[in-house]
């Protein structure tokens, strides 16, 4: 097993489904724990985003996750036709700003950034697809 | 995600064993407002067994960091190691807590 392809619905409760499938995978190719952690944190922020900011209307949409293990990389392919969101834009957040001024607002996106090798988007037709890389040795 | 609660010493423990993340968060600012309410609270997040930490996960913490700061209760943390301590480093959070290396030296740091 290669890869794992996992539709869930803009719910939170349908993270596990992703979760669990990247564990299988990731116990199928004995992929490093601090690898794995990496990987996971970087879906929840984005899954997250997706669901809270990706769709306005209130209705049920579908969101495809692709997992898959290549030469020395483990990628994430996420895709949703919400609107066009690129995580890549996303400024970095005050990381030195006192208790009573911090915001959690843009921590996620900086994590994603920061825990992966490579982060890429792509806005094809009506959907955004953003594609994960984390280099497999730590 | 598992919250165990423990008294030592005047000092709630709680040792979060898992994932904190979107959907394990809720669950441990429920546990955290529901000690934090208490006068004088005196709270202990203990994280050694903690595998990671989502945004989800440092939000409740910035929450309950400000509600104990406004009651005037303690709120330490421990065991912050390996890829936990990499996520707080990197979202800038380590001098924002009350930190401290071992269980011991944060129930003291709590009292």
């Amino acid at each position: 097993m290669n890869d794992a392809e996992t539709t869930i619905l803009n719910r939170r409760e349908e993270f596990a489904r992703v979760k669990e499938s990247l564990d299988g995978l990731a116990a199928a190719h004995r992929i490093a724990a601090g690898v794995v952690a990496d990987m996971q944190v970087a879906l929840d922020e984005i899954l997250t985003n997706i669901v809270d900011y990706g769709y306005t209307d209130g209705g049920e949409y579908e969101i495809r996750v692709r997992l898959r293990v290549l030469d020395n990389t483990l990628e994430a392919t996420i895709e949703d036709d919400g609107q066009p969101f690129n995580p890549l834009e996303v400024p970095a957040p005050d990381t030195h700003a006192p208790l009573g001024e911090r915001r959690i607002g843009g921590v996620g996106l900086h994590f994603v950034r920061n825990l992966m090798t490579d982060v890429r988007y792509d806005r094809v037709g009506d959907r955004n697809r953003l594609v994960l890389r984390r280099q497999l040795t730590a | 995600m598992e919250v165990k609660e423990e008294q030592v010493g005047g000092v709630t423990v709680l040792q979060v064993k898992g994932r904190l993340d979107s959907a394990t968060s809720p669950m441990l600012g429920e546990r955290l407002t529901a000690v934090l309410e208490a006068a004088k609270a005196r709270v202990l997040v203990d994280f050694s067994q903690l595998e990671y930490i989502s945004s989800a996960g440092f939000r409740i913490l910035l929450q309950a960091a400000k509600r104990a700061e406004q009651n005037t209760a303690k709120l330490v943390l421990c065991g912050v190691s390996g890829k936990v301590r990499q996520l707080f480093d990197l979202g800038g959070f380590l001098d924002l807590f009350s930190i401290t290396a071992t269980r011991e030296e944060g129930v003291a740091a709590a009292q």
